[in-house]
């Protein structure tokens, strides 16, 4: 980092950030604070939605997991175009015409309060402690990378987005979250772009895909039926399609981005442009880990990508076996370059059998290098007890600030911050929204002025964004506590789908019945979460189903007791 | 807005296609 790149970087997050402010003064009613008037086209209606889904770690993690694991991840989003497509017949027209601010609204006219106050609560839960680690886990990356103390970059990330969120409320995040993706994009193609012109010997694209394809990576489509594995085509097209649907449908962080689309059409066409456009962004993203891989196998990459853990590990009494171990792979690296050449010369040339023979010894050499890979790691381990060892989340930002020129450095971490500050808006936003029409308006002062409810909106902003803030400092300290957080969206997002999938549908289901299938389902899953080891995609799965065989049985039971009682 | 659902589908189609031909001729 040099001083073009700190001006950067910050003008970038100061210019967001006064826009934010600037553009959406004057929300004075709950209307502009919370629906932004419903004056979004439908362009920006993709983009915040986009915006919202796309977190720093998608960012950062992404392209490492591509490194690691190949493309396969791209299977995970299958069934989100589906998603879109049911949404927007079913759910975008319902909720425009019955005017709600929040889902859970909508859950009251269909069921009754204690229903749309459990779904309120679920969110709530769910969302709230998410918050944290959307605003913790790149302040993690980003103070490793920088040097800063961690909870003052929590700090710092969350204040940012508070600014903003606080005085404009929802049209400010949706304004803000189309530059912020645009500035996104633009960084990481550059970023995937530099990556790939610093390739020797004038390799094209194509040659890229054969050389990334020979070692391994272009594992793109899974065609067998498993569905506790994510990685294959039925896990993305069935579990993902589940998923998404609760998570555009019946969370109000996403379902706040379309309620502020102009009309029912601008709405749907947000969505489904987001169906026509997420693959492809996944694509390309994923494809940059790729480049970067083809990268490292003509230039030497770190034996382990967190620099800073590395290093530290040096200071110890472990210092001599850990460069004993680098220099191995130093040595493992130029053989591996040179058998890279050997199989593009191949590849020109197609010769099948030398193809073959050089694949083979690749293969071997990866092996060997992947065994000191993992012996540093048990060393790092050993020297810094308790240290996470995992780093494929360092792999393009280590990338992006060891090979990038001065300036587009400072571009890429404001990428990272737009991308933390984009989903955390949208979040928080969300969860004031919820605090105050389903909870704070509907059951605590259910009469009050346009000012009171925008001021209450603000505090309840502050509140969640304070509450992010001191749960990311309590995560820094609990590592089993971030995995947990990871999955909490399948531990409700089943019960929640259940409940509105029930609402959409089946008529027959009625309030009562739909509660107490809800509260059993959530205790299901609870034990499964605690005592099985189910994966965690069913969870969404499962729950739903429990809440809507169950509702039906119910129902069933309760029309047979009042039959017989007006007998 | 038919056209659009299908235009979505019709390109999720397209797309698990040409990924299905990437994962086989680059493997």
């Amino acid at each position: 980092m040099n001083s073009i790149d700190w001006i950067i970087l910050f003008t970038t997050l100061a210019l967001i950030v006064g826009y934010g402010t600037w553009q959406s003064r004057g929300s004075k009613n709950i209307d502009g604070y919370l629906l932004g008037n419903k004056s979004l086209p439908w362009w920006n209606v993709c983009l915040s939605i986009m915006a919202t889904q796309a977190s720093a770690i998608t960012f950062l993690s992404t392209p490492g997991q591509a490194y690691e694991d190949g493309m396969r991840f791209l299977q995970f989003y299958f069934g989100l175009p589906l998603a879109m497509v049911i949404l927007s017949i079913t759910a975008v027209p319902l909720y425009h015409r019955l005017k709600v601010y929040t889902a859970y609204e909508y859950l009251e006219t269909r069921f009754d309060l204690k229903t749309r106050s459990l779904a309120a609560f679920f969110f709530l839960m769910l969302r709230g402690l998410s918050v944290g680690i959307t605003i913790y886990a790149p302040a993690l990356i980003l103070s490793t990378m920088l040097g800063w103390n961690i909870n003052l970059t929590t700090v710092f990330i969350g204040s940012l987005v508070m600014i903003y969120t606080v005085s404009g409320g929802t049209k400010a995040v949706s304004m803000t979250q189309k530059y912020q993706l645009t500035i996104i994009m633009a960084g990481m193609i550059i970023a995937g772009l530099t990556a790939f012109y610093k390739l020797p010997n004038d390799i094209t694209f194509t040659e890229a895909f054969q050389l990334a394809g020979e070692m391994g990576k272009m594992n793109l489509i899974n065609l067998s039926f498993d569905l506790s594995d994510r990685y294959n085509i039925w896990s993305g097209l069935i579990g993902g399609l589940f998923l998404f649907l609760s998570y555009f449908g019946a969370d109000q962080s996403q379902v706040g981005r379309y309620l502020g689309g102009k009309s029912v059409t601008e709405s749907r066409l947000g969505l489904l442009f987001n169906g026509l456009l997420k693959v492809p962004m996944q694509f390309i993203i994923l494809y940059i880990g790729i480049l970067v891989f083809v990268f490292y196998q003509f230039h030497q990459a770190p034996v382990f990508h967190n620099q800073s853990l590395i290093n530290q590990a040096k200071q110890t009494e472990y210092a001599d076996r850990i460069t004993l171990l680098e220099s191995d792979y130093d040595k493992v690296f130029l053989e591996r370059k040179q058998e890279a050449e050997n199989l593009i010369g191949a590849i020109r040339k197609e010769d099948a059998k030398q193809i073959e023979a050089s694949r083979k010894s690749i293969e071997e050499i990866q092996a060997s290098e992947k065994s000191i890979r993992s012996q540093v790691k048990e060393q790092i381990a050993a020297a810094i007890p308790g240290a996470n060892t995992l780093d494929k989340d360092y792999v393009f930002i280590t990338f992006v600030m060891t090979y990038l020129p001065h300036g587009l450095i400072g571009l890429l971490l404001a990428v990272v911050f737009m991308a933390a500050m984009s989903s955390t808006a949208s979040e928080l936003n969300a969860l004031a929204s919820t605090t105050t029409v389903d909870i704070y308006k509907r059951s605590i002062k259910p009469i009050a002025d346009d000012y009171h409810y925008v001021t209450a909106s603000k505090w309840f902003t502050v509140g969640w964004a304070v509450f992010g803030m001191l749960f990311a400092s309590i995560a820094n300290q609990a590592e089993n506590l971030i995995q947990f957080v990871n999955i909490i969206g399948s531990i409700f997002y089943g019960t929640i789908l259940g409940i509105f999938l029930s609402a959409f549908y089946l008529k027959y289901i009625k309030s009562n019945a739909i509660f107490i299938a809800a509260i059993v389902a959530e205790a299901v899953i609870v034990y499964c979460y605690f005592f099985t080891k189910i994966a965690f995609l069913l969870y969404n799965i499962i729950g739903c189903l429990i809440v809507v065989v169950l509702g039906f049985v119910l129902q069933y039971l309760e029309n047979q007791r009042i039959k017989k009682a007006s007998r | 807005w038919g056209s659009w659902y299908w235009l979505v589908m019709a390109v999720l189609a397209i797309q698990i296609m040409l990924y299905l031909f990437i994962s086989t001729s680059f493997q």
